[in-house]
């Protein structure tokens, strides 16, 4: 067996050992914290499968941000676990159709022999010097590069009416104006006067 | 507008952190003033009140005639006194004790005493392992002050001219 | 004799296809540049309580040997013999977790980052992201201690740290694409090689204002002052270490000088040419300084850094929290995005030596 065998079948165990108990974790936080590790199982196996780039992507931008926020959410709100508990039998029967049927489609999905090594063949190893990102450049900046300029466009989009939805002009609002307060200076709310002395005012 | 040009070179030519890095930057430099305590020491006043002392006269006679002025004039009654005849017929003290957890270093004491017995020295630097530590019987201040007589001495004669 | 070593190792461990004795080998060069890492952190806690002693005309640590110079193992001491102390209502786990969560990140970053030529554990061909991806783990330490804690100011210093890491991460990825830009390579060993060719060859020049962004934001990333929200000392007590004791609280200081020392390479390797020597292409300098190994530039550039830490710590007092975020979402970021498009232009119409 080879020693990389060894580290897919760890990772690989890892990553399903965080993903199950992750759904079955009761502490939110310990949950998020599972994922993370699932999140981070994942990226080692693809970096044994020398997606460098997309292992490191994942790391950066779901562990280093939005299971930041994720985290954030978690912490401001305040999530009362037992009204979650008493509608659980509620939803029950949905949750089942839900499940089973999602069960059944990844089942027809991975026993359809689309995945075994028969039907897709072992990634070829490259040697040291070839370098992952610059393919993935080069494939996302000719053949792709209208989807990826898409994508682009679409989370732009994204960004912009989220900020709208927030955005409020209103006279409600009390926000400081920083750069007003930061570039202030002293002559601005000081004023010094020579008062002259000696003489007195003869007080009535 | 050309008021607003000149601040924006001003705030992104970083003027004002270029400013306090260079006054930080003097200062690394210069002669520190750090007086380096158990080795060096400041000046101390003459008449600085430290740990107190009882006091003798030349000939070995303690000086203290149990008139217990000090423990009546102590504010904080830090200051317990027991006395008796003793046998050549003078009045002595048998118990002289400072709470120093109480004293608060007046030095009403030392001015109240008629012949100079009680007198607070210049040691600061002084501790206590245990409670009872704080305090101090007869003979540990009669101690201190065979211990400092000359310091005491000393300080008593630069300050009497202005006595 | 590297190559015979490893040679040696390889007959060793004969099992795996050799497979395990490549681990082994890592292991050996991960401690061989993690001990002296944990002693360049020691000694870094000791130059700052010199330096800032110094800055405000005292001596700092002087009792510890001859100079003070054994003051950081008697911290060392005494941190480890001091006790672990638990709040009765922390949840216990995620309290263990998080020091650990911020020390591994702050070590693991190591791995990819170059020292010398040919000087490093593993050549990543991404592997500026990978400080990226991984430096970014470490706010999660700050978030389960200021969660797991169970303490007000504890939360409210994770709150507010968190949120500022989280902004300042995309200025500091944006000065990483500029970077990339200019050097069109991901590979910190390339990126270093590019600058090669004496002081004007180095990345600075053309991308100065980028330069000065990264390390504001590198004094952000790594929780120092003027940026502590993290601590706060004088608003929130300690912020995400008030409940933290001994090793524990060891874990997060080594974390953050570590990741401190982390900053100050990547500045030297992104922006001032790594190891090579600033006297390169210099008639008489470069033959003079030839004996020099390429190591010791690094670490003289990186002294430099990391003086520039203590040196801006006692200057400036702690920036307002709002006014942090102001910083970083309204002049950094609009200022490295009109800069990313500047190296455009000069990639276009190749600049200089750095195109």
């Amino acid at each position: 067996m080879e020693f990389t065998s060894v580290l897919f079948y760890v990772f690989g165990l890892s990553f399903v050992a965080s993903a199950a108990l992750m759904v079955s974790a009761r502490n939110t936080m310990k949950a998020a914290m599972l994922l993370i590790l699932s999140f981070f199982s994942a990226a080692s196996i693809w970096l044994l499968l020398e997606a460098e780039f997309l292992a490191v992507t994942l790391i950066l931008v779901y562990v280093g941000a939005v299971m930041v926020l994720f985290l954030f959410v978690i912490k401001m709100l305040d999530v009362d676990q037992s009204t979650l508990r008493a509608k659980f039998t509620k939803y029950l029967p949905l949750g089942i159709v839900v499940a089973v049927i999602v069960i059944a489609q990844m089942a027809l999905v991975l026993s359809a022999g689309q995945f075994g090594l028969d039907a897709v063949a072992e990634p070829a190893r490259h040697a040291a010097d070839y370098s992952n990102i610059t393919e993935l450049a080069n494939l996302l900046y000719t053949a792709y590069v209208y989807p990826f300029e898409l994508a682009a466009v679409l989370l732009l989009i994204a960004i912009i009416a989220a900020i709208t939805l927030v955005h409020r002009k209103g006279s409600r609002s009390k926000k400081q104006n920083i750069a007003e307060q930061v570039s202030v200076q002293a002559k601005d709310r000081m004023r010094l006067v020579s008062i002259p002395s000696g003489k007195r005012k003869e007080s009535k | 507008m050309f008021k607003k040009a000149k601040k924006l070179v001003k705030d992104f030519g970083l003027s004002e952190i270029r400013a306090g890095m260079k006054i930080t930057a003097k200062q690394l430099v210069t002669d520190k003033i750090t007086v380096q305590f158990p080795e060096e020491r400041t000046p101390i006043s003459p008449r600085f009140r430290g740990l107190h002392a009882l006091r003798r006269y030349p000939n070995g006679e303690e000086r203290c005639i149990a008139c217990k002025l000090c423990e009546a004039v102590c504010p904080a009654n830090a200051i317990t006194i027991e006395s008796e005849v003793s046998d050549d017929g003078t009045r002595r003290t048998t118990q002289y004790d400072i709470d120093l957890f109480k004293c608060i270093f007046c030095g009403f004491c030392e001015e109240a005493c008629p012949v100079d017995a009680i007198v607070e020295t210049h040691i600061f630097d002084y501790a206590f392992e245990s409670r009872e530590g704080s305090i101090i019987d007869k003979e540990g201040l009669l101690a201190i002050g065979d211990e400092n007589e000359k310091a005491i001495n000393k300080a008593r004669l630069e300050d009497s001219k202005y006595r | 004799m590297w190559q015979a070593f490893v040679d040696l190792i390889h007959q060793l461990i004969p099992w795996f296809d050799g497979g395990l004795a490549d681990v082994v080998i890592i292991l050996i060069k991960g401690v061989a540049l993690i001990l002296p890492l944990i002693i360049m952190m020691a000694y870094m806690t000791y130059a700052e309580r010199k330096v800032i002693g110094y800055m405000q005309l005292r001596i700092g640590p002087n009792r510890v040997g001859p100079f003070g110079l054994l003051q950081p193992f008697a911290d060392v001491l005494k941190m480890m013999f001091k006790e672990i102390i638990f709040p009765s209502k922390a949840n216990i786990y995620l309290f263990i977790l998080a020091p650990i969560l911020a020390f591994v990140p702050a070590i693991a970053i190591w791995a990819v980052i170059p020292m010398g030529d040919g000087f490093y554990i593993t050549n990543l061909d991404v592997s500026l992201l990978y400080v990226l991806a991984i430096g970014s783990v470490g706010v999660y330490g700050i978030i389960l201690a200021g969660w797991a804690s169970n303490s007000k100011y504890p939360l409210l210093g994770a709150l507010r740290s968190a949120s500022m890491l989280v902004s300042y991460e995309i200025v500091i990825g944006f000065v990483v694409v500029t970077v990339v830009m200019v050097s069109s390579s991901v590979n910190l060993n390339t990126i270093v090689a590019d600058q090669s060719g004496g002081i004007w060859n180095w990345y600075w020049i053309p991308l100065f204002p980028m330069m000065i962004v990264f390390w504001i934001s590198a004094l952000a990333e790594t929780n120092r002052a003027p940026f502590d929200v993290v601590e706060g000392e004088s608003e929130i007590v300690g912020g995400t270490h008030v409940e933290y004791s001994g090793m524990c609280f060891a874990l997060f200081f080594m974390a953050e000088y570590i990741n401190m020392i982390m900053m100050a390479v990547l500045a030297v390797l992104m922006f001032f040419g790594g190891w090579h020597s600033p006297f390169e292409g210099v008639p008489y300098l470069e033959s003079w300084f030839a004996f020099v190994p390429d190591i010791v530039w690094l670490l003289a550039k990186m002294s430099f850094f990391l003086f520039l830490y203590l040196w801006i710590r006692a200057t400036f007092p702690r920036y307002r929290y709002d006014q942090i975020m102001r910083l970083c979402w309204k002049v950094f970021l609009p200022l490295t995005i009109i800069w990313i498009f500047a190296v455009a232009l000069m990639t276009q119409l190749e600049i200089g030596p750095w195109f």
